[in-house]
């Protein structure tokens, strides 16, 4: 479940944030507010987005089913009482959340990128979608890569939304690999079970250092060009 | 003629199309922060009213509750938040004096491994916390300092490190290296050159660095839950036992979310995509 959070998390966050990259990277005086508005999810703290997000979707008295009940949706969910709300609940906490840090790092690529090769495709008669699609999108790549990569370890880390929102509840359903290590070694204190577990975590994820190094030390690495 | 008109068109649809997108975005994630920041100006009786009342006469009841330390948790929210700056300043202190001397040494070409050390810090940010905090919480118990300011600072300084090390190792390497040759042909020490050539050049760099590092300290919850008992308890670990026994109080939960997000909220509007530079190594200007 752990695996299936993260690939459906970072795949929503990257593709609402290059649709919100893209009109954010053009330089506009409405821009500057919209790039604050942008950050200001990304600066909360993650409990306190939690403990938010769970009274909003409170099925009695939360925010969330009174306007879906104004716009004529259901409104009676038992948010956090389903498996698959509850899951629902926790991608929608980690998209609001992360998904202004995939628009940003995104606005920073398109900012930068030349605009030769975009004239040039122009005039060859390329349409926008086509110039998207193979200039720009290429040309976006190791900035797509970048945003891939962090969010994809966060997003292994993520232990705060799914202890404070969920619990992991109903029952275990929405447990991720850090919740069970945390119940089972400090809440069960079986610990030998847990550094078992954790072990194997880790390993998991040390996969993913090589790729992190080539995309970040690329990146930022003056002497390495 | 007539296709470039198309085509014109279209692009302008398009555009519109997507920023009204982008907006409709800001305005729905804006919808928790709302929710947060006036329900704590909300009297108590009127908190949960559904449909919520939009206009109301603002109190200030909830903010002197919690900060007077009279809320749900077990330890005043005065005392938590307390230990969150103390927590705070400290291992954003410890990560600055640690990550400005080690900057400088993996910027020194005379540092034969600095390749291999830079990768390897890099790469710690890939640790699970949770991985530590199994061997953390054991030796914590025998050293018997659960639930002191250094068992949180000291970690919270190890995960900041990678992040402020890369920032400031960035920088230093973008200083032309003529300048530290100059002063050392003029006789200055090593120390000299670090003190009075480089330090100054960092100061900007510095402060992003150490910004980052606050946030991060600010917002951690999983070490502080489970190293921390009462005495040493930080507001994100308390504020989540206000919602207990007798249902949640919606005034004095989103009065104390929003005194634990200000600080913060500002910091990032002040570093704006310095932020998200820092975040990403350096790695996005």
């Amino acid at each position: 479940m752990t695996v299936v959070f993260v690939v459906v998390a970072v795949s929503l966050q990257m593709g609402l944030g290059l649709l919100l990259a893209l009109p954010l990277a053009q330089q506009s005086r409405s821009n500057n507010l919209a790039t604050a508005l942008m950050l200001l999810p990304f600066a909360v703290t993650p409990v306190v987005s939690s403990l938010i997000f769970r009274e909003l979707l409170n099925p009695n008295y939360g925010w969330v089913n009174y306007f879906m009940g104004v716009v004529g949706l259901p409104d009676k969910t038992e948010w956090l009482g389903g498996t698959t709300t509850s899951w629902i609940a926790i991608i929608g906490l980690d998209v609001w959340q992360w998904t202004p840090f995939v628009a940003l790092i995104l606005m920073a690529g398109l900012q930068s990128l030349p605009l030769e090769p975009l004239e040039a495709a122009a005039i060859d008669g390329a349409s926008r979608w086509q110039s998207f699609r193979f200039v720009t999108l290429p040309m976006l790549a190791p900035f797509i890569a970048i945003a891939v990569v962090l969010r994809t370890i966060q997003a292994f880390k993520t232990f705060d939304s799914f202890k404070v929102l969920t619990g992991g509840g109903p029952g275990t359903s929405t447990e991720n690999l850090n919740l069970d290590i945390y119940r089972v070694a400090l809440q069960s204190f079986r610990i030998g079970a847990a550094s078992a577990t954790a072990m194997v975590f880790l390993i998991l994820l040390s996969l993913l250092v090589p790729v992190m190094l080539r995309v970040i030390g690329r990146g930022s690495d003056p002497e390495e060009v | 003629m007539s296709s470039i008109i198309v085509t014109g068109q279209r692009a302008s649809v398009s555009r519109a199309l997507s920023r009204t997108l982008l907006w409709v975005w800001l305005v729905v994630a804006m919808v928790p922060l709302a929710f947060m920041v006036l329900t704590s100006f909300k009297p108590e009786g009127i908190a949960r009213d559904i449909p919520p009342k939009w206009f109301f006469v603002p109190t200030l009841e909830n903010y002197t509750r919690v900060l007077q330390g009279g809320a749900g948790s077990s330890v005043g929210f005065d005392r938590l938040l307390f230990n969150s700056v103390a927590i705070t300043l400290g291992s954003t202190l410890l990560t600055i004096a640690v990550a400005v001397p080690a900057a400088y040494a993996l910027s020194l070409r005379q540092f034969r491994a600095r390749k291999a050390l830079s990768s390897w810090i890099l790469s710690t940010y890939m640790f699970p916390p949770i991985v530590a905090v199994i061997p953390v919480f054991i030796y914590a118990g025998k050293l018997g300092v659960v639930d002191t300011y250094p068992v949180l600072i000291i970690p919270y300084a190890a995960f900041n490190l990678p992040i402020a090390v890369w920032i400031l190792r960035n920088t230093i390497l973008q200083i032309p290296y003529e300048i530290q040759e100059a002063a050392f042909v003029d006789g200055a020490s090593r120390m000299q050159v670090l003190t009075r050539i480089i330090w100054p050049l960092l100061v900007p760099a510095v402060a992003t660095a150490a910004i980052l590092s606050a946030i991060l300290s600010w917002n951690e919850f999983l070490f502080a839950l489970s190293l921390t008992r009462s005495a040493a308890k930080p507001a994100p670990v308390g504020v989540q036992e206000f919602t207990g026994m007798f249902g949640t109080q919606w005034g004095p939960l989103t009065a104390a979310g929003t005194v634990i997000i200000a600080p913060i909220l500002v910091m990032t509007l002040v570093l704006r995509r310095r932020i998200v530079s820092g975040l990403t190594f350096g790695a996005v200007k």
